[in-house]
C-alpha cells in the first residue's frame, strides 16, 4: 500500500466485497462514501432534534425539584409521575446513546476510507461533510 | 492463493471477484505477502480473527481466544473512559469558569451615534491550576484518541466492535448524569 494520495480506479474499501476496478465503480463509491459523509454531519442533528423532543415531551420540572430527585433516590412523594418521568428520560438517553455509537463507528469508517489513501474517495468525505454540515447546521436552529 | 485478495493492492484484484468473499480468513495467513515485492502485514478490510493480531505495540500479541477476550474487555474500558474523560473535562471547565470579563467598547451605530457594545468572556488564567490541569486531561484524551484509532485501523471485527460498544456504553453511562443535571437546568444551550 502506497501511503501517499493517488488517483486510481480501483480500490477495496472497508470490505471484502467491496472492491472497486471500473470508472463507474469509482463513482457510485464516491457518493456512497459522500451519503456517508453527510450522514455522519446529521445525526448531531439528530441528537439535537431527540433532546427537543424529550423536552417537550416530559412535563417541565423545576431544576431544584430535578436535583433533588436525582440526590435522594429511594423517598418520593410523587412516586409515579417521576417513574414515568425518570422511564421517559431513561428510554430517551438510551436512544441518545444508540445514535452516539452510530456516529462514532460511521466517523471511524470514514477514516479507515480516507485511509485508502485513493484521492477520489478523499474528495468524495471531504465533499460529503461539507454538504451534511451545511444542510444541518439552519436545520439545527429550527429545533 | 485467495487470500491474498485482503490486501487491497491493485493487481490482485483478479482475485477479488472469486466467490469466497465471505470465509474469513484467519490472521496468520496475512504475514506471507502477496505476489509482487510488497510484504503487507495490515489488513485493508474487516475480518474476524484472533491469531497473531498484533495489538499497539510490539510486544503486544494475541494468538488464542482467551487473550482476545481480554483484549475486547480492555479496549472495551478504554473507550469507556475515553468517553468519561471527555464529560470529566467538560464538567471541570464549567466549574473553574468563575470568571467573567465584561470589555465595553464603543462601535458605531446606524444614523452617526456610537453605540456602547458589551463583550462578555469567559475563561481562565494562563498559570491556573484548573488550566494546567485541563491541558494535562487534554494530552491524555488526545493520546487516548489516537490509540483507539490505531486499534480500529487494525481492522479486527472483535476490536472494532469493542470500540464501538465501550464508546456507547461510556456515553450512556457518563452522560447520564450530566444530562439530567445541565441540560434540563440551560435552556439556552
Amino acid at each position: 500500500m502506497e501511503m501517499h494520495f493517488i488517483f486510481s480506479d480501483k480500490v477495496v474499501l472497508l470490505f471484502d466485497f467491496w472492491s472497486v476496478h471500473s470508472p463507474a465503480g469509482m463513482a457510485l463509491s464516491v457518493l456512497v462514501v459522500l451519503l456517508l459523509a453527510v450522514l455522519y454531519e446529521s445525526l448531531k442533528f439528530g441528537k439535537a432534534k431527540l433532546l427537543h423532543q424529550a423536552l417537550e415531551s416530559m412535563p417541565t420540572l423545576t431544576s431544584q425539584q430535578l436535583i433533588e430527585e436525582t440526590d435522594q433516590d429511594s423517598s418520593s412523594s410523587e412516586s409515579l409521575p417521576v417513574s414515568s418521568t425518570r422511564l421517559r428520560w431513561f428510554s430517551y438517553h438510551f436512544g441518545q446513546s444508540l445514535i452516539h455509537v452510530a456516529q462514532v463507528v460511521i466517523g471511524y469508517f470514514m477514516m479507515l476510507a480516507v485511509m485508502s489513501y485513493n484521492t477520489w474517495i478523499f474528495l468524495g468525505v471531504v465533499l460529503g461533510s461539507a454538504v451534511g454540515y451545511y444542510l444541518a447546521y439552519p436545520l439545527l436552529s429550527l429545533v | 492463493m485467495d487470500h491474498s485478495h485482503h490486501m487491497g493492492m491493485n493487481h490482485m484484484d483478479h482475485n477479488s471477484t472469486m466467490a469466497p468473499h465471505h470465509h474469513p480468513t484467519t490472521s496468520a495467513s496475512h504475514s506471507h505477502g502477496g505476489g509482487a515485492g510488497h510484504m503487507m502485514m495490515m489488513h485493508m478490510t474487516f475480518y474476524f480473527g484472533f491469531k497473531n493480531v498484533e495489538l499497539l505495540f510490539s510486544g503486544l500479541v494475541i494468538n488464542t481466544a482467551g487473550e482476545m477476550a481480554g483484549a475486547f474487555v480492555g479496549v472495551f474500558l478504554l473507550a469507556m473512559f475515553y468517553e468519561g474523560l471527555k464529560i470529566a473535562r467538560e464538567s471541570l471547565l464549567r466549574k473553574s469558569q468563575v470568571s467573567i470579563r465584561y470589555n465595553s467598547m464603543p462601535v458605531p451605530g446606524p444614523n452617526g451615534t456610537i453605540l456602547m457594545e458589551t463583550h462578555k468572556t469567559v475563561g481562565q488564567q494562563m498559570l491556573s491550576f484548573p488550566h494546567l490541569l485541563q491541558t494535562v486531561l487534554h494530552i491524555i484524551q488526545v493520546v487516548i484518541s489516537y490509540f483507539l484509532m490505531l486499534i480500529f485501523m487494525t481492522y479486527n471485527g472483535y476490536l472494532c466492535i469493542a470500540v464501538a460498544a465501550g464508546a456507547g456504553m461510556g456515553y450512556f453511562l457518563f452522560s447520564w448524569k450530566k444530562a439530567v443535571v445541565v441540560d434540563i437546568t440551560e435552556h439556552c444551550h
